[in-house]
């Protein structure tokens, strides 16, 4: 560099100052004992490079985000028709997963009432009468099942078996006004008749005005009506009008009657006549025990769950095809099994859903 | 001896100096400074070495020299005191240049105009000195004081006498 000679001094002056600036930077220290010209270095070297990375990046993201998208559309095509079909897959797979914890739930229920024989079906059809709270299940008169036979989910009951055919079953739901579950409420242990009114509510019928009948009571089955074992759940009191001499007192199923998709089958269908010509027999024919004995030991285990249940309109969802359900053979000797039409005590209580 | 020389059209009287004579008087100007302090704090109002390097400045008059001369008395300065090297030399170097420019454009050879001169360069040095201190140590240092005002005119009444005593040492 050729500097005028009139300026060399100052140059020199300019130079040597910055060489002793240099020389003491190297010596002083600065708050954490970094020494200055380290700063200054990295004060001096870092915008730089930030402005290079800075460059960079907005290159690199020009390049990849706009210029280097040749194949992205195919790409997103193909992307989309992959998660369409990851999403069918999940359904399914949600689906399955849902219809397992659903037989679990049936599963354990046998487990914990393993004396009651049972059958488990699987809701194939709802009735085509917007008038009859019905349901179609896959099992027939040939897995044992007779009319009257007690309808029940790990939730509550459900209702009774109303038509058999050979290899399906038309059940009557509680919530059709021909329905009558002989029921009690669980704490006053007060007797009454639990309706169907065609509507998703019940009603329970019977029990007499001086009751006290608490909002949100648990009502159970009473085993009065001989279909239905006792204290299995029926419902909760949603409400209570006063009435002379009976209250109307509204009940909201337990079981969630809107979308069964399996159901159990009380296999235990006995006439009082029967259980009492047991329960005379004694243990002389063991054989032949009463399974109302079983019943009860069985009612003691039922879990008396308070359940809350949707609106029961549009009762039951069509299930999918009976391919894979689970049957529970018959436990109890066929001849415990007996007809309905011995079933029937005279003058028993017996709600109008029975006798129909 | 004095000389002459012909610049930008202006006669500039450059004084040369026994061999050794620079050399030897900014050393005994450091030992007698570091000698003095040793036996009063009030030695250190004196401020030798600065003393000379304004003496050599403006009797050299020749920027380069008197900042070379100023840088190294004032490293030689740092290396006997407790400060950053570096820190007096920045000033002294400074006050060099600015001393050897000012002795080719103003009559430095009478007392007044000494003491004057020796008054404003300890000044300047101080002020060279604040901002270095303040820039790069990040330390409060005072641009002016009551005992600086007190040394500068100590060192200004010392210097007429000195500068005179070393006029001797020149050819």
């Amino acid at each position: 560099m050729d500097v005028p000679s009139r300026n060399r001094p100052f140059v020199l002056l300019v130079a040597v100052i910055l060489a002793q600036v240099l020389l003491l930077a190297f010596q002083i220290k600065r708050g954490q004992d970094v020494r200055l010209i380290r700063v200054w270095s990295a004060e001096l070297l870092t915008p730089p490079q930030r402005a290079g990375t800075f460059v960079i990046s907005k290159i690199d993201s020009t390049w990849f985000g706009y210029i280097d998208l040749r194949h992205t559309r195919a790409e997103n095509r193909q992307l989309t028709t992959e998660v369409g079909l990851l999403r069918l897959k999940n359904e399914q797979l949600e689906g399955q997963a849902a219809e397992a914890g659903r037989l679990a739930k049936l599963l354990g229920f046998r487990q914990a009432n393993s004396s009651v024989p049972t059958v488990a079906a699987e809701v194939i059809g709802a009735s085509a009468d917007s008038n009859s709270q019905t349901i179609f299940i896959n099992r027939g008169a040939s897995d044992g099942l007779r009319r009257n036979m007690a309808v029940v989910t790990p939730d509550g009951v459900v209702g009774k078996i109303f038509e058999v055919l050979p290899h399906m079953a038309q059940v009557l739901l509680v919530t059709d006004k021909e329905s009558g579950v002989g029921a009690l409420l669980a704490n006053t242990r007060t007797h009454g008749v639990v309706k169907g009114t065609g509507d998703p509510l019940l009603w329970m019928d019977y029990v007499t005005a001086g009751e006290k009948v608490p909002v949100g009571e648990e009502i159970l089955t009473s085993g009065e009506d001989r279909i239905f074992p006792k204290d299995l759940p029926v419902g909760t009191v949603v409400s209570m009008k006063p009435g002379s001499p009976i209250q109307t007192i509204k009940v909201k199923p337990a079981a969630h009657l809107d979308r069964l998709e399996e159901v159990l089958v009380l296999l235990t269908e006995q006439s009082l006549k029967a259980r009492e010509s047991d329960a005379a027999a004694g243990s002389a024919a063991p054989e032949t025990k009463s399974p109302s004995d079983k019943a009860q030991g069985r009612a003691a285990k039922i879990p008396k769950s308070a359940v809350t249940t949707k609106n029961t309109a549009g009762a039951t969802k069509n299930a999918a095809p009976a391919t894979n359900h689970a049957k529970t053979p018959v436990k109890t000797p066929a001849p415990l099994v007996k007809k309905p039409a011995a079933a029937a005590k005279p003058g028993g209580t017996s709600p109008a859903g029975a006798r129909r | 001896m004095t000389v002459r020389m012909d610049s930008d059209a202006q006669h500039i009287e450059v004084h040369k100096f026994y061999g050794g004579a620079v050399a030897v008087v900014c050393f005994l100007a450091l030992v007698i400074q570091a000698f003095l302090n040793k036996f009063s704090t009030h030695f250190q109002l004196l401020e030798l070495p600065l003393l000379v390097v304004v003496y050599f400045g403006l009797s050299r008059r020749n920027s380069a020299s008197g900042l070379l001369l100023g840088t190294a008395v004032g490293l030689l300065q740092d290396g006997i005191s407790h400060t950053p090297i570096g820190l007096y030399g920045i000033a002294k170097g400074f006050i060099g240049y600015i001393a050897s420019s000012v002795g080719a454009r103003l009559d430095t050879e009478h007392p007044i105009s000494r003491f004057i001169l020796m008054f404003l360069f300890f000044h300047i040095h101080q002020i060279v000195l604040a901002i270095t201190i303040h820039l790069l140590l990040a330390r409060p240092e005072p641009f002016f004081s009551i005992p600086l005002l007190i040394a500068s005119l100590v060192n200004s009444a010392v210097a007429v006498f000195l500068f005179a005593g070393l006029d001797r040492l020149r050819r």
